[in-house]
């Protein structure tokens, strides 16, 4: 119950309306709240799926760099990859899902991957850059993806916290408040009857 | 729709390979200390890198900045696999985010083994 409250009807008043309100932001934050989880566990999955799977293909790409600098030797290769042709930037939209902003990234690419000549250097290496250029888009995908999940478990749970202080805090303590205030007003008004009743006798009786 | 810049940040090893990609790449070396490579990391983001990449074993050592930047919008930090064994990062900092939301893990269903 909300302590030092006045027992008149203008707070009794004042009182419905702000329970109106929070049982109305109640229903509107669990839906909020279910409809997030919803979509979390859409695309908790994939982005499991697809954390994996990038995971595998980097290991796999890295070894094969790795083999090809090992042979035509490191300083080699980075004599060749010095001055990269290629050049990527990324697009930063945002997109709203349920109030929450998540980034989405669309890739601009410029020039080749493969900056150097054939003659100083192995096949090997031009595979795994090869493969590394088409692996970007899906690491992009993840960038997007993975954030957007910490961006909803972060929104989710403080509309968990909101539902829950509605539901188990301001809601009970509006209801028990209002029902004081109409006990009250009521004992009031019969103690007023009573009054005027008893008056009336002592009147009467003169 | 804005400009966003792409950066990648680790071992020198796999930062070549980024390079050529055309990603802007800062690599770090083995025994650079935390709070070094922290003030980098920042000093990433003020410069308006949207994306960064970085290396499981530096993430595991800047987990509190990590963790600081995973709530807000920008920058998305991917974690990709480094050099050596994996330590399985990024499937650990997902559990927590599912943790966080869900208030129960529904990814642990593997180890359990009922799907």
């Amino acid at each position: 119950m909300i302590q030092n409250i006045n027992a008149t009807r203008m707070e009794l008043l004042r009182l419905k309306k702000r329970l109106q309100l929070a049982v109305r932001g109640h229903k509107l934050l669990k839906d909020k709240r279910d409809e997030l989880m919803r979509m979390l566990l859409e695309i908790i999955d994939e982005v499991k799926e697809l954390r994996l799977l990038v995971e595998k293909e980097f290991r796999s790409i890295l070894e094969k760099f790795v083999l090809a600098k090992a042979r035509i030797g490191p300083y080699q290769v980075e004599q060749e990859l010095l001055m990269p042709s290629k050049k990527i930037s990324v697009m930063a939209g945002q997109k709203n899902m349920m109030s929450v902003r998540v980034p989405q990234f669309k890739r601009e690419v410029s020039g080749d991957i493969i900056p150097f000549g054939y003659l100083n250097t192995s096949g090997d290496i031009d595979i795994a850059l090869d493969r590394f250029d088409k692996f970007i888009e899906k690491l992009l995908i993840l960038a997007e993806k993975e954030k957007a999940v910490q961006l909803m478990a972060t929104e989710i749970e403080e509309t968990r916290r909101r539902v829950n202080a509605l539901e188990y805090k301001l809601i009970p303590n509006l209801q028990e408040t209002i029902k004081f205030i109409t006990v009250k007003l009521d004992e009031n008004e019969r103690s007023t009857t009573v009054r005027l009743m008893k008056v009336k006798d002592i009147v009467r009786s003169h | 729709m804005e400009k966003g810049k792409i950066a990648a940040f680790g071992e020198k090893d796999i930062m070549l390979i980024f390079k050529s990609a055309g990603v802007d790449v800062f690599p770090v070396s083995g025994n650079a200390n935390v709070p070094e490579m922290e003030n980098h990391l920042k000093t990433l983001v003020s410069e308006g890198y949207s994306i960064i990449f970085m290396t499981e074993t530096i993430a595991g050592k800047l987990d509190r900045l990590i963790k600081y930047y995973s709530g807000k919008i920008t920058p998305s930090i991917v974690v990709i696999p480094g050099p050596g064994r994996s330590s399985q990062y990024a499937i650990r900092e997902l559990r927590r985010a599912i943790i966080k939301a869900v208030g129960a893990d529904v990814m642990a269903e593997e180890k359990t083994g009922i799907k």
